[in-house]
């Protein structure tokens, strides 16, 4: 199978939340070698690019929609961006919802564009991640 | 909370990242994608040769601005482009990539900061804004 315009407004929603814990904070801190004092200690809010890491399980399911015939190694990411309702603190249960919202072709390459919702399990919105990759089908 | 005027320039930040830097992000943010580690799997794409995770970048980017804010939690827009790869090779020298900022809209209490990164002679990062809030 395989992605066109037709499948924009799918949706899909992360099997499980994401609890946000410090400790992770913290190692995902000093994975981007950010001392920040803010990222650690017991009121801890994540760095910005953390979010994306909240979206993950919503592309997997993208991903595994057989429809759309989408491969994670064929996937170049090309653009992004996020917008901050509220920073991301330790103990937050995230839910992610991602939507695709274009999706345009240029021989084998389909550049697709999905928003990711992020909200607490509660329903209060934190924030959301637009995200342009680029899928190469040739040879495929 | 800060205040800004259009012009205004932040300090640059010069990071290097080496085969152990992509290594460690790869673990702690979950993306195990071999480009990022195996020069065999990246040439195999012809790549020439392990490339960091454009997150990784980003995540290193908005610290010329999150560096300066009094508080992180007052950026409230971030997006880049990857225009070009970083590639890291696998010595003690690395990649260094510089990074700097510019204010370039002041209004209604929030400060357009354009982003630059530059690896070698080349920007790797394309229309890199962030917006963060201001007195």
């Amino acid at each position: 199978m395989t992605i066109d315009a037709t499948m924009v407004g799918r949706s899909y929603a992360a099997a499980e939340s994401y609890q946000v814990g410090r400790e992770k904070i913290r190692e995902f801190a000093d994975a981007i070698g950010d001392p920040n004092p803010a990222y650690r200690g017991a009121d801890a809010v994540a760095p910005p690019t953390f979010a994306f890491m909240l979206g993950s399980r919503a592309l997997e399911q993208l991903l595994s929609d057989e429809e759309l015939g989408l491969r994670l190694d064929r996937i170049v990411h090309g653009a992004q961006k996020f917008s901050y309702t509220r920073p991301i603190k330790a103990g937050d249960d995230i839910a992610a919802t991602a939507t695709i919202t274009t999706v345009r072709k240029a021989g084998d390459v389909e550049v697709i564009m999905y928003e990711t919702a992020l909200t607490t399990v509660d329903g209060e919105p934190i924030a959301t991640s637009t995200s342009t990759i680029s899928h190469n089908r040739a040879g495929a | 909370m800060k205040t800004v005027e259009a012009g205004f320039e932040l300090p640059p930040l010069t990071v290097t990242f080496r085969r152990e830097d992509l290594v460690r992000y790869a673990g702690a943010s979950g993306d195990f994608n071999p480009i990022h580690w195996s020069d065999r799997m990246a040439g195999a794409l012809g790549l020439p040769g392990v490339i960091a995770h454009g997150m990784l970048t980003m995540a290193t980017a908005v610290r010329v601005v999150t560096d300066w804010l009094d508080d992180p939690a007052d950026l409230v827009e971030y997006g880049v482009r990857f225009t070009k790869p970083v590639v890291v090779p696998d010595d003690d020298k690395g990649a260094s990539v510089t990074f700097s900022a510019k204010a370039d809209k002041v209004a209604d209490g929030l400060a357009e900061f354009d982003i630059t990164a530059i690896a070698g002679d080349e920007k790797v990062l394309g229309r890199a804004r962030a917006v963060v809030r201001v007195s």
